[in-house]
């Protein structure tokens, strides 16, 4: 029997599986992706990209109530639910579908199948219909699987009353109440959605903090303006018990203090983490080592497993589509032998939630810097303060950045406010290059411009900031 | 021929500044480089297209100090110029600013059938000879010139002393010629203390005594330069017994740094190998360095009569940044003007 023989197959059509594919034909390697539901995986479906979609709905819904301030007058503002999840879904179906162009313009043979090791070069494979499907070879193997919402022991979505991101993203009605678990990105950018569109929104966190992963100040102040929205928010709290109502779900409320605390709520969102998808794969028999629901990898995203590598969600945090991308790319270049290749800096990665107001952040917090060791330089500018912000009627927000005090070395930026997700890019650039404050405080940020902020908190870090 | 340059060529490809003169660097390198005292040249880039990132500078701090080059010279772009002390004689490297890149040692192995050589590994001499005289032939504008001296004023002097000295104890001395040439060099640097230099980036140093290096082959190859100290105050016979006294300790290796160390110029002699005439490469940091032939003897011209003379050449290689060209000329014209009347090294 002679197998379809590539020299690299990818297991995941994701973000981080098509785009290693892509870098390998441009490598020259003859490529295969083998995906079982939809090419563009989770992000493009059902994760980053819908929800942006769902998250610009509710934006503008939420910027057309306040026109009278803009000196509009708008009269029966009103939303369509139905629309709105459409309009998401059609979003999704445009991109997957370009995915699919990707492949076809690279030549990359696309199997849709779920694939399996069946050896150190052979990937098994089974049709969607359940049909055992000829194995293909091929020399190196990266499994690119991705990750799945993780559940707790008595929070199991149910996909009716609790639900996931998945259904999440395609609400049938609105419910009344709305309980959010878990408060990182996936969470609060439900919580932003379903609140904009005027549901009673409850947050739970189990630390003492909403958006544990970034920088104590943006939490707080992120915390201060969801309050203004309206949502209810508790932190250091647990989920103790969930059980069906009448008219939803009951909820009991532990805090860290020990009281308890009932609430009612329509539906339930559970975004308490990710677990990688390792099951069914044939890993442990091949020698791929699984660690917590993730695939164990040195830096250059070799398993133990000779000729097997893996990459993405399913080798762990953070669970982002471009720290994927990006992984995909080192991965093949490694493997094709490139020079000059480094490992990933995840200092690098720059983080966006897509809430109102936006959160961006890149590198590390300011109590992770001096908990590592560094003398600190710490600058800050408002939202308020900025021409252009005032313009926009966006005066909520702040732009952060930490730079090491001795060799002005810029060590993280952590910013809320009005389309900071666009504007983090500009702090990543001369992160990469390796940037010190004197770059950063000779460039010319145009004005007026929301990036003018990033200029003035570079210059207040070293004392310097003009307009405040 | 062709295929060697393209080498050549193809081995200076993606290093960084090593063809274009700019430092492809990141600003944050830059500065921890400059904090800690690392000289960027001498660093590998691995960034893309050979870039110098912060992980570079760290890594070459925490390499030990025999590592590299960046580690025995730091150029502190703010820090001007307190002299280093760069001693010949001691296991120097060159500056990493040496732009030139040579083949490696693959590409010329390449050139050669494997059964047609074998391979001598360097010991510590051969390796600081190479880094020496490659720095110095680099970063050292050489110029050359010549001159002929009579020695038969020199020689009947020579044959005379040696005749009336002692044959044992202490006051004993067999003068050679090259005794006379050390002494000679010795007031010629005297007589025009212009040359008697060292080139320093912060500035010109005058050296007051005549410190005159010589050159000794050693047996098996190399050789060492002990150092004359004061050469204008000794006597010839205290030159002399010096010299004997040096160079067999130089021969057995057992000179102490203190006696290699140091001078403005050299004396290399290869007039016992019937050479006439030769260039010879400045040992760093001198300034110049006299290469001396053998002595014959040949017709020449004076007082328009045809006569038989003995004749010896020299060639002074001089450094251009500290001896120009009229100098140079006047060092070697009150040598040779010392060398044939040798009466007047007495005053």
């Amino acid at each position: 029997m002679s197998d379809a023989e590539f020299d690299l197959v990818v297991i995941g059509g994701g973000p981080g599986g098509y785009v290693a594919a892509i870098r390998a034909t441009q490598l020259g390697m003859r490529t295969a992706v083998v995906e079982r539901e939809h090419l563009g995986g989770i992000c493009l479906n059902w994760g980053c990209v819908p929800t942006k979609a769902l998250l610009r709905t509710s934006e503008l819904y939420r910027q057309i109530a306040e026109a009278e301030v803009f000196g509009l007058r708008v009269e029966g503002l009103g939303f369509d639910l139905d629309r709105i999840v459409e309009r998401s879904r059609a979003v999704a179906e445009k991109l997957a579908n370009g995915v699919a162009f990707l492949m076809k313009k690279n030549k990359i043979a696309v199997f849709d199948a779920t694939g399996r090791l069946e050896g150190p070069d052979r990937v098994g494979l089974t049709g969607t219909d359940g049909a055992i499907l000829p194995p293909i070879a091929a020399e190196h193997i990266v499994i690119a699987t991705g990750a799945r919402a993780r559940s707790l022991p008595g929070l199991e979505p149910d996909g009716i009353r609790i639900w996931t991101y998945k259904e999440a993203m395609v609400p049938a009605n609105l419910p009344r109440s709305l309980l959010v678990i878990g408060s990182g990105a996936i969470g609060i950018e439900f919580a932003s959605f379903y609140r904009a569109l005027g549901v009673d929104v409850t947050v739970v966190e189990v630390l003492d903090r909403i958006l544990p992963a970034e920088d104590e100040e943006i939490s707080k102040l992120a915390r201060k303006a969801f309050t203004r929205q309206g949502m209810t928010i508790h932190t250091g709290a647990t989920v103790e018990q969930l059980r069906n109502t009448d008219t939803g779900v009951g909820a009991r409320l532990r805090t860290t203090g020990g009281a308890a605390l009932d609430i009612e709520a329509g539906r339930v969102i559970l975004a308490v983490g990710i677990t990688g998808n390792v099951e069914g794969l044939g890993l442990e028999e091949h020698g791929v080592q699984v660690e917590r629901g993730h695939i164990v990898v040195d830096e250059w995203y070799r398993t133990g497993a000779p000729g097997i590598y893996a990459i993405g969600d399913v080798v762990g945090p953070p669970w982002l589509a471009h720290k994927a991308m990006h992984e995909g790319v080192l991965c093949v270049e490694k493997i094709a032998g490139v020079e000059g290749v480094h490992p990933l800096d995840k200092t690098g990665i720059p983080g966006c939630t897509y809430c109102t107001p936006q959160i961006a952040s890149l590198g590390l917090t300011e109590r992770a810097a001096r908990e590592a060791g560094y003398e600190l330089r710490v600058g800050r500018y408002p939202y308020a303060a900025n021409g252009k912000a005032i313009a926009l009627g966006e005066t909520d927000g702040l732009v952060k950045t930490v730079f090491d005090a001795n060799t002005g070395a810029l060590l993280g930026a952590h910013m809320i406010g009005a389309e900071v997700t666009e504007l983090i890019q500009g702090f990543a650039i001369g992160k990469t290059l390796e940037t010190t404050e004197a770059e950063l405080i000779a460039t010319i940020f145009p004005h007026p411009t929301l990036s003018e902020m990033m200029h003035e908190s570079v210059l207040d870090a070293f004392g310097r900031a003009l307009h405040i | 021929m062709s295929r060697i340059a393209e080498q050549i060529l193809r081995n200076g490809d993606g290093r960084n500044a090593k063809k274009t003169g700019r430092l492809f660097i990141s600003p944050l390198a830059r500065r921890v480089a400059r904090d800690r005292g690392i000289d960027l040249a001498a660093l590998e880039g691995s960034g893309p297209h050979g870039r110098i990132v912060v992980a570079d500078v760290e890594r070459a701090a925490s390499e030990p100090l025999t590592a590299g080059p960046e580690a025995e010279i730091s150029q502190a772009p703010d820090t001007v110029a307190e002299p280093e002390p760069v001693m010949m004689g001691e296991l120097m490297h060159a500056p990493a600013a040496v732009p030139v890149q040579g083949l490696s040692d693959k590409q010329i192995l390449a050139l050669y059938e494997p059964s047609s050589y074998e391979v001598v590994p360097h010991d510590t001499m051969r390796r600081f000879i190479a880094d020496r005289l490659t720095l110095a032939k680099q970063t050292i504008p050489h110029f050359y010139l010549n001159i002929e001296c009579e020695l038969d004023a020199l020689l009947a002097a020579r044959e005379r002393l040696n005749g009336m000295a002692p044959q044992e104890g202490p006051r004993a001395f067999k003068l050679s010629v090259n005794d006379f040439i050390v002494k000679a060099m010795a007031m010629a640097l005297q007589t025009v203390p212009a040359a008697n230099a060292i080139w320093t980036d912060g500035g010109i140093l005058r050296y007051r005594p005549s410190d005159i290096a010589v050159a000794v082959a050693l047996e098996g190859g190399g050789l060492h330069t002990p150092v004359i100290r004061d050469a204008e105050v000794k006597s010839l016979s205290e030159i002399s017994n010096e010299m004997r006294d040096l160079a067999a300790r130089a021969r057995s290796k057992r000179l102490a740094p203190h006696e290699y160390q140091g001078g403005t110029t050299s004396i290399s002699n290869l007039g016992m190998y019937g050479i006439d005439s030769f260039e010879a490469v400045i040992n760093p940091p001198q300034s110049s360095i006299l290469a001396v032939g053998r002595a014959e003897k040949k017709p020449i011209v004076k007082d328009d009569a045809i006569k038989i003379a003995t004749m010896m050449g020299a060639t002074l290689s001089c450094d251009h940044r500290v001896i120009d060209g009229a100098l140079g000329a006047q060092l070697l014209a009150a040598f040779k003007a010392y060398l044939e009347d040798p009466v007047t090294m007495l005053v």
